[in-house]
């Protein structure tokens, strides 16, 4: 184990995940406590059901951004939803879903497929889109005139997460059983092997300054759009 | 310039932003400066400049937030956007500008993917410009003559029943008719109240909310202590004098004895009176609803006879920001409208979507160029031909001949509008139509 195996693999995980969650914590708390006042803007909703199914549409179909610039909206959407499956996809390196695949009468190599084909597609698509968004601030007034430090930061971070991962998936040869031996000795402090992989390395690394930059910055519109889309419809 | 003692009171404001309320806090810490805001803009639109973009003068607040009042932002600084770069000599005269080019309209509210609502904002930067004695001119003044005289005219007791004799006199001529504005009839039923540049510059407008009273039959009454809803502590941020013009009303309402307070055709006077008051008094013990929802539901009772043909011109619909975009009353204008001319005109966008008339948020009293220290000419050459330029086309491809705005700020701002592009478009209520298509 070398001493970069030792910092990033074993030091680091454990400050990344109570950065992230003590972070999130201080900070939701905080908003959880402050006094609120009425702010309805209209067309808001008439009783809770109807909040709701409006929240929701705003977090999962992001649609007041459909109407106010449905370019940024294609890219937006996409990324975000690209992030999802690949935060689901990821599930896969700490641990697997035999009776998932089980049920849907998939084999090992039939996953091994399925997640190269599904993976790999979202993997370049993401990275399309987050070149877009990093683009648009270059190329939309309106966005290059909003844009500071913090913004070209963020996404270049994301990029370099993206494109080390599409690397490991495309240029280099991935051992996910290795890596799931790794993780799981991680999460139950009884480590194991250690991949040797300089890339996994640094998208390891990468992604958790991502984690770690979550409640710190912009990214905290994460849990932010939960309390600010129902103060704005709550009739 | 800004000296020290200043910039500790600055700083002092902005900090305590993380003591709420909420949703201001929230919005210090999300936006994504995607320009979302910016796109949808009737200023940003018009004069595409950074310091018009909302996003950037937002930042006049969240960076300095970022910066002093939260953790990430002393450890990290522009990392997360924390920064003080802005914290120059002439901030207040920065913020003074910026912060009134933005009429507060909220229309980057209905297209904000994070649900930021940049009018909060925008009040909380004047607040701190109010404490700091920079707010323009032109609103310090209203909010004095409303202190000494309870309305922004500065109207006197006398002048105030001399209006109303004269309103009675030239309802007799028009129609033949005896209608009264009952002045501080004590157990009338309902008290209204409209802005006080009604009885002035709009009489047409109370004219024809008298004659809704009268022929529809309500026990109403206006009172002299209170015959203005118009309240500048809503633009300045200054809570105090919000909620002491607002008094005015309340008490008027116990004192005589009403049970329902209506009021005109004035949006932020209707939301402090809806929206605020409660926050002031705890539940209120009366009714609060608008000239236009009364007259909407008593036109669908079918009750009066309203002849369309006695408005034979072509007629549109402003949607004043505060009517439509924070109390949703978007289809009862439209109605009583619809009853009243024969030609009626939608604008696109229309209702939570329309576009700001460009003298929103208090900016319709704002001329001259005192307070207002970095902008380019006067600030009635702002409203003419930034403010106000994409309300100009947008009434424009309508062809109408009137646009009703019921809103004192609205009407002012439209009418100077009109009179800048030489255009002999009407502006007016639309209470005015009504009274217009009254058959007696």
């Amino acid at each position: 184990m070398s001493v970069l195996q030792f910092l990033v693999g074993v030091l680091l995980p454990p400050v990344t995940v109570a950065v992230l969650l003590l972070g999130l914590a201080i900070r939701v708390r905080t908003w959880y406590r402050a006094p609120i006042g009425k702010i309805t803007l209209y067309p808001a909703a008439k009783n809770s059901s109807q909040l709701w199914a409006g929240v929701t549409q705003e977090l999962f179909l992001f649609r007041s951004l459909w109407a106010g610039d449905s370019t940024l909206w294609a890219g937006a959407w996409i990324f975000h939803v690209s992030l999802a499956l690949i935060f689901v996809g990821h599930l896969r390196v700490v641990t697997d879903f035999p009776r998932l695949w089980a049920a849907m009468g998939m084999g090992a190599e039939g996953v091994n497929a399925m997640s190269a084909w599904v993976g790999g597609a979202v993997g370049v698509v993401i990275l399309g889109m987050g070149l877009f968004l990093l683009g648009r601030r270059f190329t939309s007034p309106a966005a290059r005139d909003a844009s500071k430090v913090e913004d070209y930061v963020t996404l270049l971070l994301l990029l370099g997460v993206i494109v080390t991962g599409d690397a490991l998936r495309f240029l280099s040869h991935f051992d996910l059983e290795q890596t799931r031996t790794y993780f799981r000795g991680l999460l139950t402090l009884n480590l194991q092997s250690m991949p040797e992989s300089p890339l996994f390395w640094l998208h390891f690394l990468l992604g958790q300054v991502l984690i770690m930059y979550i409640p710190a910055g912009k990214l905290l519109h994460l849990p932010g759009v939960f309390f600010t889309h129902p103060l704005l419809r709550w009739e | 310039m800004v000296n020290t003692e200043q910039q500790r009171q600055i700083l002092n404001e902005v900090v305590g932003i993380n003591k709420g309320p909420r949703a201001l806090m929230v919005y210090m810490d999300i936006c994504a400066r995607c320009g979302t805001c910016a796109k949808v803009c009737h200023v940003a639109q018009v004069n595409p400049d950074r310091h018009t973009n909302p996003a950037v003068r937002a930042d006049h607040l969240r960076a300095l937030y970022k910066r002093y009042g939260t953790l990430s932002g002393r450890l990290l600084g522009t990392l997360v956007g924390a920064d003080n770069h802005r914290l120059v000599d002439d901030i207040l005269d920065q913020w003074a500008r910026d912060f009134y080019e933005c009429s507060g309209c909220r229309r980057c509210a209905q297209f904000c993917p994070m649900g930021i609502d940049n009018s909060i904002i925008t009040r909380k930067g004047r607040a701190i410009v109010h404490k700091l004695g920079k707010t323009p001119k032109y609103i310090v003044k209203t909010q004095e003559i409303s202190n000494q005289t309870g309305n922004d005219e500065g109207q006197s007791f006398a002048a105030f029943m001399e209006a109303v004799r004269f309103l009675q006199e030239e309802m007799k001529e028009e129609t033949g008719q005896d209608i009264k504005i009952p002045v501080d009839k004590k157990g009338a039923d309902i008290l209204f109240v409209p802005a006080s540049a009604d009885l002035i510059s709009f009489p047409d407008t109370q004219i024809g909310s008298s004659m809704f009273f009268h022929v529809a039959g309500l026990n109403w009454t206006m009172s002299s202590e209170a015959f203005d809803g118009a309240n500048f502590g809503l633009f300045s941020g200054d809570d105090a004098h919000m909620k002491q013009k607002h008094k005015l009303i309340h008490d008027a309402m116990a004192k005589l004895g009403c049970k329902t307070l209506v009021i005109g055709e004035c949006g932020h006077a209707y939301r402090i009176a809806k929206r605020m008051a409660p926050g002031f008094w705890g539940k209120l013990p009366y009714q609060v609803t608008n000239i236009l929802e009364l007259a909407a539901e008593f036109v669908r009772t079918g009750k009066v006879r309203l002849d369309p043909a006695k408005n034979p011109m072509r007629v549109t619909y402003h949607d004043p920001c505060n009517m439509s975009r924070s109390l949703g009353i978007v289809e009862e204008p439209r109605e009583v409208l619809r009853a009243c001319v024969q030609d009626f005109r939608e604008m696109t966008p229309r209702g939570a979507e329309n576009w700001c008339c460009g003298g929103g948020g208090g900016l319709a009293v704002m001329d001259g160029q005192e307070g207002v220290a970095l902008l380019d000419g006067t600030f009635l050459d702002y409203r003419m031909k930034v403010g106000g330029e994409m309300k100009w086309q947008q009434i424009g491809a309508t062809g109408a001949r009137y646009v009703a705005a019921p809103c004192s700020n609205c009407k002012r701002q439209l009418s100077q509008l009109m009179q800048y592009h030489k255009s002999d478009i009407e502006i007016g209520g639309v209470m005015d139509l009504f009274a217009k298509a009254l058959v007696w």
